[in-house]
């Protein structure tokens, strides 16, 4: 009866995606043209504002890689609704190969360790970096490192996103087994590269300073990402069909719950570095903290506090907020605004002891977002918006009973 | 005795889907007084019997809240007031190191407040329900669902609400005594 009903049904995307891709495209090229002169006036500013942009756009691009694979592993109608919308996120991996190229070439401005090492003043650094520049931290093994990262999310993104592709046409089939042998250890190689990839894209900036909780922070701050970056796309696309038949309340409201749930990981996450460090109170640690907390970055960090973390808290805690999709869905974009603040916090302090924000670093993002935007909406397009030959799909349509 | 000696009328479902059904259309028929036991916990049946809110949340917060304001303010007070100790040249407000403990008696102070709020609003422990004076009910726990309408109800009527509980389609109907 369910099949006969999806089969009578469309699920291919309404037609606002591809205006919404337009217009973001219109977006994206006007402030890259912007960027592309900041680019040439000031190189240093720029790629500062570069790594920062492309830092969060790929957090919303390997968070729904993550989140897709969760899903695979645990089950469950509430990610069946927003699969497609995490598939079409995470087949942005080769746009962000492409920005990942000029980072390549603003290196000097980015590491300390890839200039010339007698230009570092300080005598301690410099020894540190004379050894560790020839083991690990140099511009060949980054870009080789960046090489295999990117491999690994590919491959990854290649199947998951194929494999989902096979549910659109007949025989309706059940390949959840497949599907989870590869996300299980997909999993645990994702928080591993992601890991490495953190330390040696962010964490090199100070390459005296070690963190264990730094690439955790980044990986559960990627999954927030994705996970808001769903909520606020399900929202738009609940106006029109077949998203407003597809997405219940209750759906709405698992995703709100993971919301609360990445929200409350990540203030442990950042409370528990900040923690360690203020107990251990070693000069190694907690300069990334004495900057932090002086030079005007202090309110940048009680920001974070009280609008990452306090206010979204509270708000998510009601039960109605989580079940109505228009009101979630403005939290969740401020949730991502908040994750461009976090890793605005995260970076460019170590470039500057006293607070400073320029115009590149809006302008960058928004380009990169633009950009992002238009290619994830060709993606979302592509597609039907539900597998309506995947077994488990199915349910979506089921009207929702009593009990679990 | 002006107490009635009827508590109420029960009527006996198979199904959560059966009675969450009948709780709607009893509510419905203007019904305010009535209660539904279930095995297990049914998440639409509550709304169906025009429960809406009670206030265990509102005494969890303000628990919380007073967990939270002694344990940070113990900390302060030791640290700043009574006995000030130059602790690896941080500050006496360390406030990071205060985090802890005021977490802890927060959650401390909410769950207490949680479990006795919850007791003290549901009226628990209670030695006696005149719902135990049925027979059938002892199946509560196991795979039977009750919906009573109380004799208190402004609609009750012994005849009408039987007639009306009957067409519900129930497995059966039983007098409460109280």
């Amino acid at each position: 009866m369910t099949t006969a009903r999806s089969h009578e049904m469309n699920f291919l995307a309404p037609s606002v995606v591809r205006t919404i891709g337009t217009r973001s495209l219109v977006i994206g090229l006007i402030f890259a043209v912007l960027a592309i002169v900041g680019a040439f006036v000031r190189p240093g500013d720029f790629f500062h504002a570069y790594l920062l942009g492309f830092m969060d756009w790929l957090g919303v691009t390997l968070g729904a890689l993550a989140f897709l694979m969760v899903r695979h592993v645990t089950g469950g109608t509430w990610g069946m609704v927003i699969q497609r919308i995490q598939i079409a996120a995470m087949r942005c991996l080769p746009l962000m190969m492409v920005l990942f190229i000029p980072i390549l070439f603003g290196l000097p401005h980015l590491y300390i360790w890839a200039r010339p090492l007698d230009t570092v003043a300080d005598k301690h650094l410099r020894e540190h970096l004379q050894e560790i520049t020839q083991t690990y931290l140099n511009p060949h093994g980054f870009f080789i490192r960046a090489v295999i990262y990117f491999a690994i999310w590919a491959v990854l993104v290649f199947f998951l996103s194929k494999w989902s592709a096979e549910h659109d046409h007949p025989p309706m089939r059940d390949t959840s087994a497949r599907t989870k042998q590869l996300s299980a250890p997909g999993l645990v190689i994702f928080a591993l590269s992601i890991g490495f990839a953190t330390i040696d894209w962010m964490m090199s900036i100070t390459p005296g300073w070690i963190s264990t909780m730094y690439p955790l922070i980044i990986l559960i701050g990627e999954l927030m990402s994705a996970m808001a970056f769903c909520i606020v796309i399900e929202s738009i696309l609940s106006r029109y069909e077949p998203m407003s038949t597809m997405l219940k309340p209750s759906f709405a409201h698992d995703h709100g719950k993971w919301t609360l749930a990445f929200v409350m990981v990540w203030a442990y996450f950042s409370f528990s570095q900040l923690l360690i460090m203020w107990a251990g109170n070693l000069p190694e640690e907690i300069t990334y903290y004495y900057r932090r907390f002086n030079g005007g970055w202090g309110y940048v960090g009680l920001f974070l506090v009280v609008f990452q973390f306090a206010v979204p808290f509270c708000l998510l805690l009601s039960r109605p907020l989580k079940r109505d999709i228009r009101r979630l869905a403005f939290l969740a974009a401020w949730i991502m605004v908040m994750r461009w603040v976090d890793l605005y916090f995260m970076i460019e302090p170590n470039y500057s002891e006293t607070f400073r924000l320029t115009w590149l670093d809006i302008v960058v993002a928004v380009a990169m977002g633009g950009l992002w935007l238009a290619f994830f909406c060709r993606n979302l397009a592509s597609r039907p918006l539900l597998a309506a030959y995947d077994i488990h799909a199915q349910k979506v349509l089921e009207p929702v009973h009593g009990g679990h | 005795m002006n107490e009635p000696a009827i508590y109420g009328l029960m009527a006996e479902f198979d199904s959560a889907d059966e009675i969450v059904a009948a709780a709607r259309r009893t509510h419905a028929a203007g019904y305010r007084k009535i209660d539904a036991y279930s095995p297990y916990p049914v998440e639409e049946l509550w709304e169906a019997i025009g429960f809406h809110h009670n206030r265990v949340a509102l005494v969890v917060l303000i628990g919380g809240i007073i967990g939270c304001m002694t344990g940070y303010g113990l900390q302060y007070w030791v640290a700043n007031i009574a006995y000030p100790t130059n602790i690896g040249g941080r500050p006496f407000h360390s406030w990071p190191s205060f985090m802890i403990v005021t977490f802890e008696l927060t959650i401390l102070f909410s769950v207490l407040s949680a479990v006795f709020g919850m007791l003290a609003l549901n009226g628990l422990p209670l030695p006696y329900h005149p719902v135990f004076n049925v027979e059938r009910f002892s199946r509560v726990t196991e795979d039977k669902f009750f919906l009573v309408v109380f004799s208190s109800d402004e609609k009750y009527n012994e005849t009408e609400t039987r007639a009306f509980l009957q067409s519900l389609g129930p497995k059966s109907i039983e007098e409460v005594p109280s």
